[in-house]
């Protein structure tokens, strides 16, 4: 748990940040977003006092950080930096060993920590130990960067801008893999990021910045459906409706789609007999393989011919993405629904665009009300 | 593919290696014999050699073929032979030259080695750079060559006669002194360099600590590198004899205006600026990154400075000790004037008595020992480089 109460920052007559009080509770994740010189980064540059604090406190689970030596404090709180930092000179294993090295961990246990770090972060221990920074792609080395901030276990991870600097696809990866891993490992985290879409993908709490001042700490729905001001509804941007959609994820509005199996015998008539225009057709393996559309089946036709066969990677979402991938999806191919996909394709549900329409318009109920209540 | 391969095939720097050499063998005189070691005398060219010149020819050709060969392979070993063949031939035509020259002449007639010979070795030697670049970085592990070369001149000075060039007799008759010289050549030069290492380096990294001390300290050491060596050594005469005479402990330790103190000082502080610099360069460029998220984890400033800053500032810092030495070995042959004892008292002994024989018994050892630490220290810093940041 981290508190930070009336905290500081002054330089000559500048305030860097301007009394700022919030609190992050266990296992959350908190992102600190703002225009650039908001003092985000000085905010999470005092929690592990990279900055000193000109005044307030900082409490990171119940210890006042002024009271602990800085290397101490700094050694049990994880730290990812935009530019990673790796070290050159030393190897990827070395490198995820350099705290546990500090703390005085023996060899064995070091290198068992490190083989299973790589293989959280989505690395392949054997290819990767080895290697040297040089030797590393972006993404990679952002991959081992994180693994070395987790290689002691701290319970909080101090991240700032950490995936700034590599392309948009391998970004929205590592979101994906770093929202996985938190599921897994519920670290408290102090995010900084100057994307709102990654903020709102991402935290549990947002903390918008402004001049070093704090302009809303709350839930991402809570930010785009209240902004507390005018600057947080420009901050968050005119596509608010648009952004909600990126806090739900597909498995939780898809529903089952009618499905048959290729080849089967009864195909024809369980087309026939089924409710729905569109079925899927899966093979033995529960893979998709593409959908038939009722309207093409004639009665003496083989239902086979009216089978569309798809490539499951193109034409479906994966079941851990959010709804605003899948409608993205759903536009580029012109779909009214898309199929949803388990990391084997196999077809696990369906998503419509209605799910879609919903979940963009519910929290639009609760502005409306305000509006009238302001209004009456 | 065809374009580049004809752009490649033929190797323009063994040309020129080989009109050298050819021009060597021909024009100037190869030796001279003088009826003593002060006056001129006369010239012999080496077509008097007979075998001797074919076999020069017949090298010359060798590098001729390097030229045109088909693959770096056999281009680098064609002219490796050439070159590694002339210095063979040089030194045993050399060594004949001389015992036939000096048959019937009284004893204090000399044989000198002719600038004919001397622009020889210079085309061998460009001969041998033709063969690539490769062979620079390897010298130390292929050492089959250079030690079958170095047989081919010791023996031309036990069968050869080589023992009778008039270089071999300034030897001959300054042999105790010689290596005295020699090893206090090295030792000042040596504790030069250390000295220098054991102030520039702390100085180096002082100055990436400190802003006001950065511009101090480059400063200072940029400007002592524009004092005139022999300016610098007479300043120092001064305060040092005044120091050793004030302070008698200091006096005895060899603190004097007169002896190796003044040199030892001068080369201290001209072996700074390179030292200061690389240090200084070598962490002023470790990534900000690297050094932030260092710190971020938790390391002490000494941690972060023993572990992550001086091993990637290392290669630097030993290119720095590298030029120094270099630099150092050079000058050391001025300290002589303010009294120091070491090879270049046989220049400058060599140039009072218009003996160029002395001289290049001085100044022979000088530039092979300058190549000798090079190549050395150029090893070492590689071996020393960390190897994820080898290039």
């Amino acid at each position: 748990m981290i508190r930070l109460e009336g905290v500081t920052r002054r330089y000559g007559d500048e305030l860097a940040v301007d009394d700022l009080s919030l609190e992050v509770a266990e296992g959350e994740v908190c992102v600190l977003i703002g225009p650039s010189g908001c003092g985000k980064t000085t905010t999470l540059r005092m929690i592990n006092r990279l900055i000193e604090p000109s005044g307030g406190s900082i409490m990171v689970n119940g210890r006042n950080v002024m009271s602990m030596r800085p290397e101490e404090l700094r050694r049990g709180l994880g730290y990812v930096i935009q530019s990673i930092g790796l070290f050159p000179h030393l190897s990827v294993e070395r490198n995820i060993g350099v705290v546990p090295h500090l703390l005085g961990w023996d060899k064995q246990r070091m290198a068992e920590r490190a083989r299973e770090l790589l293989h959280l972060v989505g690395l392949d221990p054997e290819v990767y130990l080895e290697k040297y920074p040089r030797q590393l792609s972006g993404g990679e080395a952002q991959r081992v960067g994180v693994a070395r901030a987790l290689a002691a276990d701290p319970p909080v991870l101090l991240m700032d801008e950490p995936f700034g600097a590599v392309d948009p696809l391998n970004r929205e990866r590592l979101q994906a893999e770093f929202a996985r891993i938190q599921r897994e490992l519920h670290k408290t985290v102090i995010f900084v990021t100057h994307d709102i879409d990654e903020a709102i993908r991402l935290a549990d709490k947002v903390a918008i910045m402004r001049d070093g001042r704090l302009q809303q700490f709350a839930s991402p729905e809570e930010v785009l459906n209240h902004p507390a001001n005018k600057f947080v509804h420009d901050f968050v941007g005119a596509d608010r409706a648009l952004k909600r959609l990126v806090r739900v994820r597909v498995e939780d509005v898809m529903r089952s789609p009618a499905i048959v199996q290729e080849g089967s015998e009864e195909l024809a008539f369980r087309v026939a007999a089924g409710r729905r225009r569109f079925v899927y057709v899966i093979d033995a393996g529960g893979k998709l393989v593409g959908w038939m559309d009722t309207a093409d089946l004639e009665p003496d036709m083989d239902p086979a011919e009216a089978l569309t066969r798809v490539d499951p990677a193109q034409a479906s979402v994966r079941s851990d993405a959010s709804l605003r991938d899948a409608l993205s999806r759903m536009l580029g191919l012109g779909f009214r629904a898309i199929a949803v996909t388990d990391d084997k394709c196999r077809l696990v549900g369906e998503v419509t665009f209605a799910a879609v329409e919903e979940a963009m318009t519910e929290g639009d109920e609760h502005i409306t009300n305000i509006a009238e209540e302001d209004a009456g | 593919m065809s374009d580049h391969s004809l752009q490649t095939r033929f190797d323009r720097v063994a040309l020129v290696g080989a009109i050298v050499t050819l021009a060597g063998a021909t024009a100037p005189p190869f030796v001279e014999l003088r009826p003593n070691r002060l006056v001129p005398g006369t010239v012999h060219s080496l077509a008097d050699a007979g075998v001797w010149m074919f076999a020069t020819w017949g090298l010359v050709a060798l590098a001729l073929l390097s030229a045109v060969a088909p693959s770096a392979k056999a281009r680098s070993a064609a002219s490796s032979a050439s070159a590694y063949g002339l210095v063979a031939v040089v030194a045993w035509a050399l060594g004949e030259a001389a015992s036939t020259l000096l048959v019937g002449q009284t004893s204090v007639a000399r044989v000198s080695i002719g600038s004919g010979a001397w622009v020889i070795l210079l085309g061998a030697a460009i001969i041998g750079f033709a063969g690539g670049e490769e062979r620079k970085r390897y010298l130390l592990r292929r050492l089959g060559p250079p030690v079958l070369v170095l047989a081919a001149v010791v023996s031309a000075f036990v069968w050869g006669g080589l023992d009778n060039i008039s270089l071999a007799r300034e030897f001959e008759v300054r042999a105790d002194s010689f290596w005295q010289l020699l090893a206090g050549h090295l030792a000042l030069a040596g504790a030069g360099v250390a000295l220098g290492a054991v102030f520039g380096v702390p100085l180096g990294l002082w100055a990436t600590r400190d802003r006001k001390v950065r511009g101090v300290v480059l400063g200072v050491t940029g400007i002592i590198q524009t004092v005139p060596s022999l300016a610098l050594l007479g300043l120092l005469i001064l305060p040092l004899s005044a120091l050793g005479n004030a302070v008698p402990f200091l006096r005895d330790l060899g603190v004097r205006g007169i002896g190796a103190a003044p040199g030892l000082v001068a080369l201290t502080l001209y072996a700074l600026l390179p030292i200061v610099r690389n240090t200084y360069v070598g962490l002023a460029e470790v990534d900000p990154a690297v050094v932030d998220a260092g710190r971020g984890m938790g390391m002490s400033s000494r941690q972060l400075l023993m572990r992550v800053e001086l091993p990637l500032a290392l290669p630097l810092i030993m290119e720095g000790l590298r030029t120094a030495s270099v630099l150092l070995i050079g000058i050391t042959t001025l300290t002589v004037f303010a009294g120091a004892r070491n090879l270049g008292i046989l220049i400058f002994e060599g140039l009072g008595q218009f003996a160029p024989d002395l001289i290049l018994l001085g100044a022979l050892p000088v530039i092979v020992l300058a190549v000798v630490v090079d190549v050395a220290l150029s090893a070492l810093a590689r071996r020393l480089t960390p190897e994820g940041v080898r290039a």
